[in-house]
């Protein structure tokens, strides 16, 4: 093998990659370029997001639908920038680079087979993501299961194709699902057939109901509001129509509300203000 | 054509072949139907009386009985009971099963040739994506308004899970089964794949495969999706298992051509044809081989215990008899996962060719993107409980599965890598292939992104099981797979056909779908964001606006596929006669004729170079150009 054509190669390659920094005034440098559009997509992929999360989603009405909204943004804000190198590489790539060469080739391009240096800090950035969405993830895992007051239990069953709410040490049973805020909210769930997923939207928990056993969720709900309760598992026939309204309300109102089934004034209060 | 004896032209004897010659796709029906018909009326004379589960003692062994009857009467096993009883075949009878003198009827024959095999898998994969997007549209055309009444909840259970299942066939035999049979023998410089007639006994089960599913329609269905999670699943309507037949039967096919694609690459290469110097596609095409071995067998497993527990009153999965749904739920996705990127991976290799090709350069970082392809497939193999965060089972593994899972994002990421690498300072070619790789990037991107949202255990407590995840999972699979499929299918096609896809007809379909494709599933993102579930016949009247948008985005993308549908009959029918290497690309199967003859090479091919060397000294690399190889094609002008 020549050592012209090393030189040659070696002297392509070193242009193709210096391509970045050097090459007349600063506009005119393709990394310049690439950056002005990574820095266009990011910012369009983080309003996209902020728009889905603050326009879209329902109301965040626990402290864990707080948590899934922050996530989707943090996550975007993360995320953006990456796919935006992507993107703007291949639009420049297009842009820029384009031969048209009808039903011939264009001539071939530098032969760069590898870079050491660019593979490294694409690898050492994939690393350094995934320990930030990991620590993430973990964080908000670890911090559910804090509440002060001894948790308010309610017991979930899911049948096809219906959900009833029972509030133990009150009597009450109902196919809506109310619950107060400031204390935390013990979900016991089962079901009485197949299994469902039982998922009050804006309390951000999601967990299925199985047949002959239960299973476990907590939300904090932080603000009084309006959500739907739906089945996430495909469950059978009428599946679609398996939902059920959920209200978050004040404690005095649950209280309230507990007596307004049925339960006895002293048991609601017991139930609904806690204590121990 | 020149006058080098072809093994094409060669002249058989009158009885050359022995049965096959009498046999072909019409008699494997007939046969299947009468076995069915047998196997009907045994089953329902003998076993319908037991009450509990007659019926579907019944229509299992129907559905069975057409598997083994439509493989007998196709010549299935004509070879391996030839050589039983001592009457093993002759080269005459190979040459004949090689499909030797039979013109086009070949295509409807149990034939060996791996170029038949691979022509017969696309037709094949075309026609499951026309049915399986046929029923997209009839779901989306049910969800165009709240409560519609154009199906049934039932014929809608069973629409969407058909519409899943037959999908999930298509996409993973998509690459597999055509390129991976006739591309790849080629690219490694084999006259065929390893096992001939195992690669014909694979395509033939995938057909077999087709009709119990599509019976299962008229027959109560299946409700609960293409997962058909137990318990539901145990107590569905008899199309349960004429659903699970499919699976046996698909499952076989998949193990038999991956045993079949991984050992030619091991061991039918050419002279000179190192591990280092295969196709990057190659590589892809055998990682993805070698997941499907580890993961679909559980598919069989898991369907296989369904079925007994459906027919004989098993109780794996029947929580009142001491089953639990999350075994089900396990084994599924044990599957489920790692078949993910069985689907995934060959699509992106094929992509990585292409960009190579296109660009003028060779494939950026080919080792590290090999070890990406090793990568995944080992994480694919430990993530599957990512699917169970909100089943409630093991919680406590909650952060490991979460590891696992967003480490996958670092050996996908050097996908992109490589492909942009190798787009870097390229030149360029923006020929129809080409166009996909840059959709495939566009749109992969964003599967790969909303998959992280996914994998973060809290906020999968929100999406999970809802039209975010179908949104997420189309456009890694649809729109990240199946275009880098498209792009393979466009690059390939003179090869295959002989002719030019017609690309102003093709650059149509490219446009409308890659339109359409970013149209439907930001509806359906929005349905997510909205907490729209998945599966769901109605909904409640705010979801509306983004599931109209969602449905004429469908029927934009559906328009496209036809577009592009025909961009390839015409072409195939009228197109310009393609020569034989019309991108100057440089692998093995660029330099022999399009259609390449039958056993490809007639002299033996010897690689000096892997074939990346655009901008390479030629002086550096002598010979990279296998010489004899070109013997025997005739260029321009052969038809
Ligand atoms: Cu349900
Ligand atoms: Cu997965």
């Amino acid at each position: 093998m020549s050592s012209n054509h090393e030189d040659i190669k070696r002297e392509q390659i070193a242009e193709a990659v210096e391509g970045w920094t050097h090459g007349g005034p600063l506009y005119r440098r393709p990394a310049f370029r690439i950056m002005i559009l990574v820095v266009l997509f990011s910012a369009f992929g983080i309003w996209a997001a902020a728009f889905f999360t603050d326009k879209i989603m329902p109301s965040i009405l626990s402290t864990q639908m707080g948590s899934v909204h922050d996530t989707v943004i943090l996550f975007t804000v993360l995320a953006a920038p990456v796919s935006a190198l992507v993107y703007a590489i291949a639009a420049y790539s297009v842009y820029k680079w384009r031969r048209t060469g009808g039903d011939e080739p264009p001539p071939d391009g530098p032969p760069i087979r590898e870079n050491t240096l660019v593979t490294s800090l694409w690898l050492g950035m994939s690393v350094i993501l995934v320990v930030v969405l990991l620590v993430w993830g973990m964080t908000a895992l670890s911090s559910e299961n804090q509440g002060q007051l001894k948790p308010v239990t309610v017991d979930v069953y899911g049948q096809q194709w219906l959900w009833t709410f029972k509030y133990p040490g009150t009597g009450v049973e109902s196919n809506q699902l109310v619950v107060p805020t400031g204390r935390q909210i013990r979900f016991v769930i089962t079901s009485y057939d197949v299994t469902h997923g039982f998922w009050p939207n804006s309390l951000g928990v999601q967990v299925d109901a199985n047949p002959g056993f239960n299973t476990y969720i907590t939300a904090d709900p932080t603000k009084t509001g309006q959500f739907a309760v739906r089945c996430s598992q495909l469950c059978g026939l009428y599946h679609a129509y398996m939902d059920a309204n959920g209200k978050v309300v004040t404690p005095a109102q649950f209280s309230a509300w507990l007596i307004s089934q049925g339960a006895s004034s002293s048991a609601a209060n017991a139930y609904a203000l806690g204590g121990k | 054509m020149s006058t080098t004896a072809l093994l094409e032209d060669t002249k058989l004897g009158p009885k050359a072949g022995g049965l096959y010659r009498h046999q072909n796709f019409l008699t494997g029906i007939i046969t299947g139907g009468l076995a069915m018909l047998v196997g009907w009326l045994i089953a329902h004379y003998t076993l319908q009386s037991n009450a509990n589960w007659g019926s579907d003692m019944v229509v299992t062994v129907t559905m069975a009985a057409w598997v083994v009857g439509f493989m007998a009467g196709i010549g299935a096993f004509n070879a391996v009971f030839r050589w039983m009883i001592g009457h093993d075949q002759d080269h005459e009878d190979e040459l004949y099963a090689a499909g030797v003198s039979q013109g086009w009827k070949r295509y409807f024959k149990f034939c060996t040739d791996h170029k038949v095999v691979g022509t017969q898998y696309l037709v094949l994969v075309m026609t499951l994506f026309a049915v399986g997007g046929t029923l997209a549209m009839i779901i989306r055309t049910q969800l165009i308004s709240p409560n519609n009444h154009l199906i049934s909840p039932q014929t809608y259970n069973a629409v969407i899970s058909i519409h899943g299942m037959i999908m999930i066939i298509a996409t993973i035999i998509m690459v597999s089964g055509p390129w991976a049979n006739f591309i790849l023998p080629i690219q490694v410089g084999a006259k065929d794949m390893a096992f001939p007639r195992l690669n014909a006994l694979s395509l033939w089960l995938v057909v077999a495969a087709v009709p119990p599913i599509l019976i299962s329609l008229f027959i109560g269905g299946v409700d609960s999706g293409w997962t058909t999670y137990a318990p539901l699943s145990v107590q569905s309507p008899p199309g349960q298992d004429a659903f699970s037949i499919t699976i046996i039967t698909f499952v076989v096919s998949v193990t038999v051509a991956g045993i079949n694609t991984i050992t030619t690459t091991l061991t039918m290469r050419a002279k000179g044809m190192t591990m280092g110097r295969l196709p990057i596609f190659v590589w892809g095409s055998i990682v993805s081989a070698g997941l499907g071995l580890y993961a679909m067998p559980a598919f069989l497993a898991a369907q296989s215990m369904l079925l007994t527990d459906r027919v004989v009153g098993t109780s794996f999965f029947a929580p009142a008899q001491g089953g639990a749904g999350w075994l089900y739920e396990n084994i599924f996705w044990i599957m489920g996962h790692p078949e993910v990127y069985v689907i995934l991976i060959p699509g992106v290799a094929a992509a990585m060719d292409v960009a190579s090709t296109f660009s003028r350069k060779p494939v950026f970082g080919y080792k590290i993107g090999i070890g990406a392809f090793f990568g995944l497939a080992v994480l694919a193999i430990m993530v599957w409980a990512h699917h169970m965060f909100t089943t409630g089972w093991a919680p406590n593994l909650a952060d490991p599965w979460m590891l696992t899972t967003e480490l996958i994002s670092i050996p996908t990421g050097i996908f992109f890598l490589v492909i942009i690498g190798t787009l870097w300072r390229g030149s360029i070619w923006t020929r129809l292939p080409m166009y996909w790789v840059y959709l495939f990037l566009w749109n992969f991107i964003i599967g790969g992104v909303t998959g992280i949202y996914l994998s973060d255990v809290p906020a999968d407590q929100y999406f999970h099981g809802d039209m975010f995840v179908t949104a997420h999972f189309h456009y890694t699979l649809l729109g990240g797979a199946m275009i880098g499929a498209t792009a393979a299918l466009c690059y390939w096609f003179p090869k295959m056909s002989g002719r030019m896809l017609n690309e102003r007809i093709g650059k149509t379909a490219f446009w409308v779908v890659a339109i359409f494709f970013q149209v439907t599933y930001f509806g359906m993102f929005w349905e997510g964001f909205q907490g729209m579930p998945r599966r769901i016949a109605a909904y409640a009247p705010y979801f509306h606006t983004a599931n109209v948008i969602a449905t004429v985005g469908a029927y934009g993308l559906f328009l496209g596929w036809v577009i592009l549908l025909y961009a390839l009959i015409h072409s195939w029918m009228n197109g310009k006669v393609a020569p034989s290497n019309p991108w100057h690309a440089k692998s093995l199967e660029w330099h022999i004729s399009s259609p390449p003859p039958l056993e490809n090479f007639l002299v033996d091919p010897i690689v000096t170079s892997d074939p990346y060397t655009y901008g390479e000294d030629e002086a550096a690399t002598p010979a990279k150009n296998p010489t004899p190889a070109t013997v025997g094609s005739s260029e321009e002008g052969a038809h």
